[in-house]
């Protein structure tokens, strides 16, 4: 399964999100976020699933990533 | 010595605290949300999950639970924060200094405070408060207990009015969390608290718990490992109010203690020390010189007496000569000790923790009968 990176505002929210996607069974590690989706400090969550199912199991748990792109 | 002074902090901590605090210690050494290495994600993955046993403990969201280094820290970021140098605040007057002194400080600033008395009925004391609103108030502080006389406040009313009122309930829950069951949708806004007393963490831990409702602006600035290119304060919670390294060691151990509170059960905590104050209340009352401040209502485990003929401190340093540490003096409480009529002496406080036997207290009840002046 390709990875996705999906970007958060603070490592707390990243956390946050990483569990909720483990709870689910994706593969989910927390990183700084990648200079192609945000400048500045900031950390990110790149899962191995379909973007868009992440997104929404985010979304139904109150997270929304800032951006979401692929690993370069 | 005996401690008998949990209120202040308790002590012994439990084993697994110990063990929490020295395995951060040499586990947990990278500053959390600072770098992307492993060190660092492991100690922020540390510290999360204290954010989210102390977010479940409280019924709250993990991302709106800030570390502070103590209860007075998080009061004055709640007060402070939500007033914003203007409008008016309500606070009791059995407030601790931790709460008192900020509201009176502001009040050279700009807003305005009075003062409920809440040594009264609970449906008195709420109509005290509620009597005191006006178009400007924007907050009401409380104690969710005294820390010198025990006495519970009736929190869940004042939750109900500031709802109505849509002002803000800043609660100083330092006493009562950890042996009362303490959550956010009781009509809490803002719950400040010790780590280090019946949460059982170390010295130097404080939460601030918020549900999101009222902003609160920083009192300080600084690092916080985000949106680090802006000059401007993140604005959302933690990082707002959490600048600079937090207190990792304190947070991981004040999770075990969190922790512990759970396994044990916080119902079976408040009916163990209860019992232990009512042991010495009963054991104090044949003493003619002793007066206990007691009233009628629902307290937490502690009990503040005198004997007549010495100081609370006089008492107290007596006491400790004995084996027993006793907390005398004012608690820094003085609105509290003007309000039962204490002031300017205090009262010697007694305050048990889950480790408090009946023999201890069989022991300070014979020590306190053995002193001529009893």
């Amino acid at each position: 399964m390709e990875r996705y990176i999906f970007a958060f505002p603070s490592v707390t929210i990243a956390i946050k999100a990483q569990a909720v996607l483990r709870r689910k069974g994706i593969s989910a590690d927390v990183i700084r976020t990648p200079k192609s989706l945000a400048v500045g400090c900031g950390y990110s969550v790149s899962a191995a699933a379909d973007p868009g199912v992440v997104a929404e199991l985010l979304e139904a748990e109150g997270i929304t990533p800032r951006a979401i792109g692929k690993p370069r | 010595m005996i401690n008998f002074d949990n209120s202040a902090t308790t002590f012994p901590k439990p084993y697994p605290v110990r063990r929490a605090v020295n395995e951060a210690l040499t586990r947990y050494g990278g500053n959390p949300g600072r770098s992307g290495h492993e060190l660092s994600i492991k100690t922020a993955e540390a510290v999360y999950a204290a954010r989210k046993k102390a977010a479940d403990f409280f019924g709250a969201q993990t991302e709106n639970v800030v570390f502070t280094s103590n209860c007075t820290h998080a009061l004055n970021l709640a007060i402070k924060g939500v007033m914003n140098g203007e409008g008016h605040i309500i606070i009791s007057n059995l407030e601790h200094n931790s709460a008192a002194r900020p509201v009176y400080a502001l009040s050279k600033h700009g807003c305005t405070f009075d003062i409920a008395d809440a040594t009264a009925d609970d449906d008195t004391v709420a109509a005290n408060f509620e009597r005191l609103i006006r178009p400007s108030t924007k907050a009401i502080v409380c104690t969710l207990g005294s820390n010198v006389t025990g006495r519970i406040t009736p929190y869940k009313k004042l939750g109900e009015i500031c709802r109505r009122h849509n002002i803000c309930f800043i609660a100083d829950g330092a006493q009562a969390c950890g042996v009362l069951d303490i959550k956010l949708p009781d009509g809490i806004n803002i719950l400040c608290t010790a780590g280090h007393k019946s949460l059982y963490g170390p010295s130097g831990t404080g939460l601030l718990i918020s549900d999101g409702k009222f902003p609160i602006t920083p009192l300080m600035e600084g690092g916080t490992g985000s949106t680090s290119l802006e000059l401007a304060q993140p604005d959302f919670l933690p990082d707002s109010l959490e600048s600079g390294t937090v207190n990792t060691m304190g947070i991981i151990g004040l999770c075990a203690g969190i922790g512990f509170v759970s396994a044990n059960g916080v119902e079976r905590i408040f009916a163990h020390e209860t019992e232990l104050c009512r042991q010495l209340i009963d054991g104090l009352r044949p003493f003619e010189r002793v007066k206990i401040y007691r009233g009628k209502g629902a307290y937490l485990p502690i009990v503040s007496f005198n004997v007549d003929g010495m100081t609370s401190n006089e008492l107290a340093t007596e006491l400790s000569r004995r084996g027993f540490a006793l907390r005398g003096g004012l608690h820094c409480s003085g609105l509290a000790h003007k309000a039962i009529g204490t002031a300017p002496e205090g009262t010697v406080r007694f305050s048990p923790s889950v480790f408090s036997t009946p023999q201890q207290v069989r022991l300070l009840i014979g020590e306190i009968g053995s002193m001529r002046n009893s």
